[in-house]
């Protein structure tokens, strides 16, 4: 896809916006095929999550602890997801801009205004509109479909868009 | 001048068999000479006879072989007749014709090669000489690269066809809340 090339589009947007624009490169990925990446990362970290968690479990099983520490164990448990989770991303997203789904799909995360990876806040910053786009029974990422860069509610918040990377990219463009 | 008038003569003589025997009629003598039933008679009562045994005997007092093997002339034969044209069209021949097909066949489906077969799979050495040729580099190699063809295969088809799912979706979408078409990725260029 490319950039809106509309003059009555460019007239409404805003001048930070335009710049975004003019550094942008010329096609951007669309919807099914970052649904299919974000699919493919899901995988790898539920499988890891689950190898991971059998390993302690059985661990646990044979050690034999008292009922009053499973609270414990489930909270402490949670965190260690949430933060396998978000890092996952946000490490993958601020180092090269590729998840391995990404990578699969020959796609990455990049800043609107220029091209290299996002920031580790703004992988965070991401990360969060990722959810907040998934709540509304996932409308926030309609607008992928409508917006003329292929721009999610999470890619609008962490100012990045989402291009093609073919193989032999240059790895200066892939790290900042 | 006796001497010279013998040798005059002599050359006169040669001179004159030669004639005769690059003639015409030489060469019709000769054949008919070979194809009468005098040359088989001939023939047959020279092999009846002792002549035979005395060749024999004579083939190993002088060393005829012997001195045939280390003269070279048995390997340059050989190798005359293998490396010529004569030798593949027999092989050729041989090959195409029934007789050769029947024996194959017979020996395809004979005992022996099943008991072979058997003895050759219970022998250590066979699964000994399978595993060094599976663990060798050059097979490993292959079937790594024949995996990483077919899975990057895989993965370019499931990328071509998501883009166009990609194109496919955002259009009825535009279309569906009457946005214009997304503009084609070089309209932008400049």
């Amino acid at each position: 896809m490319s950039l809106a090339a509309d003059p009555a589009a460019r007239a409404v947007v805003h001048p930070a916006e335009a710049a975004e624009a003019a550094a942008a490169p010329l096609e951007y990925v669309g919807i099914v095929t970052r649904a299919i990446a974000f699919a493919a990362d899901a995988a790898v970290v539920q499988i890891v999550a689950i190898a991971v968690a059998g390993t302690f479990a059985l661990i646990l099983s044979v050690l034999s602890l008292p009922d009053k520490f499973d609270g414990v164990l489930l909270v402490v448990g949670s965190v260690a997801y949430g933060l396998w989770l978000v890092g996952y991303f946000v490490v993958f997203w601020s180092a090269t801009g590729q998840t391995p789904g990404n990578r699969l799909l020959q796609i990455r995360v990049r800043r609107a205004v220029d091209d290299t990876a996002p920031s580790a806040a703004a992988a965070l910053l991401r990360f969060g509109g990722l959810i907040v786009a998934a709540l509304p029974l996932f409308a926030g990422f309609l607008p992928i479909l409508l917006d003329d860069r292929r721009r999610g509610v999470h890619d609008m918040i962490a100012r990045t868009v989402v291009v093609p990377a073919p193989p032999g990219l240059p790895r200066s463009v892939l790290v900042p | 001048m006796s001497g010279s008038i013998v040798r005059g003569t002599g050359r006169a003589a040669v001179a004159t068999l030669d004639a005769v025997l690059d003639s015409r009629l030489a060469g019709d003598l000769v054949e008919r000479l070979a194809a009468s039933p005098l040359a088989a008679r001939a023939v047959r009562g020279a092999l009846q006879g002792p002549v035979v045994e005395t060749l024999a005997a004579d083939l190993v007092r002088y060393r005829v072989a012997d001195r045939l093997l280390s003269e070279g002339l048995v390997e340059q034969a050989t190798a005359r007749v293998l490396e010529g044209e004569e030798f593949e069209y027999v092989v050729q021949a041989a090959l195409e014709s029934p007789t050769v097909e029947r024996l194959i066949a017979t020996a395809i489906e004979s005992r022996l090669l099943d008991q072979a077969v058997v003895r050759l799979l219970e022998s250590d050495d066979l699964w000994l000489i399978v595993d060094e040729i599976a663990s060798s580099p050059a097979v490993t190699t292959a079937i790594r690269q024949q995996s990483v063809s077919f899975a990057d295969q895989v993965a370019g088809g499931v990328r071509s066809r998501s883009r166009n799912a990609d194109t496919w979706l955002e259009g009825r979408a535009r279309r569906a809340f009457r946005r214009r078409p997304a503009s084609p990725p070089d309209s932008g260029a400049g």
